[in-house]
């Protein structure tokens, strides 16, 4: 399943039947999959047909009802997104996770502010991460007029590129990205796109849900279909067609069964 | 709109409150007489030492963008405990340890160990169960009271030792040492507010609570603490408010809640969490205060104080939410 490009076939990530219900609703029936290291999976399927929900218990925000996680080999239960993050899984949501009500830099460093002790007290250093930040974006081509203006005031596209570059710059070992583009531009889209092939080259697996079938064509290794909260496909890129994805996604063809053309 | 103006107009918007009390207190010195004097000046910053600690612990909860009506009993619980138990007189026990100065650390303890265990109580109700701020600490602001009415029998204690009254006479230029533990106060939250992660954290959960927990901040810890830490500072200004008074009545304080939140809101804190800083906070205290000091030197009759705070907490929201229409502008 994973072993399909050759160096890739140590799973980093492997899902075995994960289940998740909401009372009544079964969200998740049984997801199993796996993530290489430096592997670009790209997770598609209709409204409502699992993604998101999948990503945050990968991520912590959720726990399965079922089913167990590996991660590195080991049993993976992440009880909050801190367990996840401090294992190495990055998220960027759907809906930005950004405190609009203070500047770029408090953002960026949210959680992990860098701090030198000052009398025995650790006080956040703002010009260390000032430098990091600023160095960050600019090599991700991201024009903010200033640093120190609170996030409030600038664009959606600015704020995705706050979060996309965070990604970039934390790195770990996982990350998760939930629709990471629906707020950018043309150019933007092609420079997150690159940054996600540069954060799989440095052997980091990533996953991006996303609804536009050219962007996973584009970036992805590997297209992972959910269908009423089942796994309906799972093909390596260049052995599928967007035709044949769109019809895993609608449910024209077999559950777990790989397409003909 | 040049950089300079649009810089100097956001400091401004950022300072608004100091710049009205700048105002205020220029209007008062030329309008009244005897207004300008250095112990008028004195009298007002002592005047709101304990409004000032307590719209700190205020501040801080409402940043986190939670509410804490429980300070006022709190601090009446916190002075009634140290009333008991280090007054000669009334209901008082007249505890007395030696040496004599030990009666100092052992009575702040006391006063903020209590305002810290309703804190926690307050934090987790909030954390856990999960109920709204406001109900639980209403609550609070309740049973807190009557808890004081209880233990006090709605008597009151007098006489509070000397070595503790010290504090409220020894002066240190010209303030009381009171007056300067409410500075050092604001001082120390300021620093913590602006200067390290746990204040940074504070406010980023008051701008946004789900974004802080998916970052890996722990959300229900700081809340926590940040109710711990309103309900200590309660505590301290029940102490102070005992030394003020030299004991403690079952009524202490009461009325003190809306002054404080006219204070905090005045500001610039917004109830809706996540803006304001500490400096406002204490420019908002001085502000009433010194509106305080005019009306008793105009002779109008005190009751006049009520309808002018109201009044104040109505233009304090109505300024805010001008304030955020022109930053959109200069957005």
């Amino acid at each position: 399943m994973s072993g399909t490009q050759p160096g890739m076939s140590e799973p980093l990530l492997v899902l075995d039947n994960v289940t998740k219900n909401f009372g009544a609703i079964e969200a998740l029936k049984g997801i199993s999959f796996s993530i290489g290291k430096g592997e670009v999976v790209a997770l598609l399927g209709d409204n409502g047909a699992g993604k998101s929900t999948l990503v945050k218990i990968i991520a912590g925000g959720l726990e399965p009802t079922s089913g167990r996680m590996l991660f590195e080999g080991k049993e993976f239960l992440a009880k909050s997104p801190a367990e996840a993050k401090a294992a190495g899984i990055e998220t960027v949501y759907q809906d930005l996770s950004l405190c609009t009500n203070v500047d770029v830099v408090a953002n960026f460093f949210m959680g992990r502010e860098i701090t030198r002790k000052f009398l025995g007290v650790a006080v956040l250093d703002e010009p260390a991460m000032e430098q990091v930040v600023e160095k960050a974006l600019a090599s991700a081509g991201t024009r903010i007029p200033s640093l120190r203006t609170n996030v409030e005031h600038l664009s959606g596209g600015q704020r995705q590129a706050i979060e996309l570059n965070r990604f970039v710059h934390f790195g770990g070992k996982l990350v998760l990205l939930d629709e990471p583009f629906a707020a950018l531009g043309v150019e933007q889209t092609r420079r997150g796109l690159d940054m996600i092939r540069q954060v799989a080259r440095q052997g980091i697996g990533v996953v991006i849900i996303t609804h536009i079938m050219q962007q996973a064509f584009q970036v992805a290794d590997r297209i992972v279909v959910i269908r009423q909260g089942v796994v309906a496909g799972d093909v390596a890129r260049n052995k599928t067609s967007p035709d044949a994805v769109i019809d895993m996604i609608t449910g024209e063809t077999l559950a777990g069964a790989g397409p003909a053309g | 709109m040049n950089p300079r103006t649009r810089h100097a107009l956001e400091f401004v918007l950022d300072n608004l409150v100091w710049f009205m009390l700048v105002f205020v207190l220029v209007v008062f010195s030329i309008s009244i007489p005897n207004y300008f004097q250095l112990g008028i000046f004195a009298n007002i910053i002592e005047a709101s030492s304990v409004l000032g600690v307590m719209s700190i612990g205020l501040a801080l909860v409402i940043i986190t963008g939670h509410m804490d009506l429980s300070v006022e009993s709190v601090a009446a619980l916190s002075a009634m405990a140290v009333g008991i138990l280090f007054c000669s007189a009334g209901i008082g026990l007249g505890v007395q340890l030696h040496p004599e100065w030990l009666m100092v650390p052992v009575s702040l303890l006391i006063a903020l160990a209590v305002g810290g265990i309703i804190g926690a109580i307050n934090g987790y109700l909030v954390v856990k169960v999960k109920m709204s701020a406001f109900i639980i600490t209403l609550a609070s602001y309740i049973w807190v009271r009557g808890l004081v009415l209880v233990i006090s029998g709605g008597r009151s204690a007098q006489d509070l030792a000397p070595a503790i009254r010290w504090f409220g006479i020894q002066r240190l230029l010209g303030l009381p040492l009171t007056a300067w533990i409410a500075i050092a106060c604001f001082v120390v939250f300021s620093l913590i507010m602006a200067k390290t992660p746990f204040g940074r954290h504070l406010i980023m959960i008051g701008g946004n609570e789900t974004a802080t927990f998916r970052a890996g901040i722990r959300v229900n810890r700081n809340l926590v603490i940040a109710f711990v830490l309103a309900g200590a500072i309660a505590g301290l200004a029940g102490w102070l408010l005992a030394i003020r008074t030299s004991g403690a009545t079952a009524n202490l304080g009461v009325g003190l809640l809306f002054n404080a939140f006219a204070a905090v809101v005045i500001g610039g804190v917004s109830l809706k969490g996540g803006v304001g800083t500490l400096p406002g906070v204490y420019a908002g205290v001085l502000l009433l205060s010194a509106i305080n000091t005019a009306i008793n030197l105009m002779g109008l009759p005190a009751n006049f104080t009520q309808v002018i705070h109201g009044l104040l907490v109505l233009a304090a929201v109505l300024l805010d939410a001008f304030k955020q229409t022109i930053r959109q502008r200069l957005a």
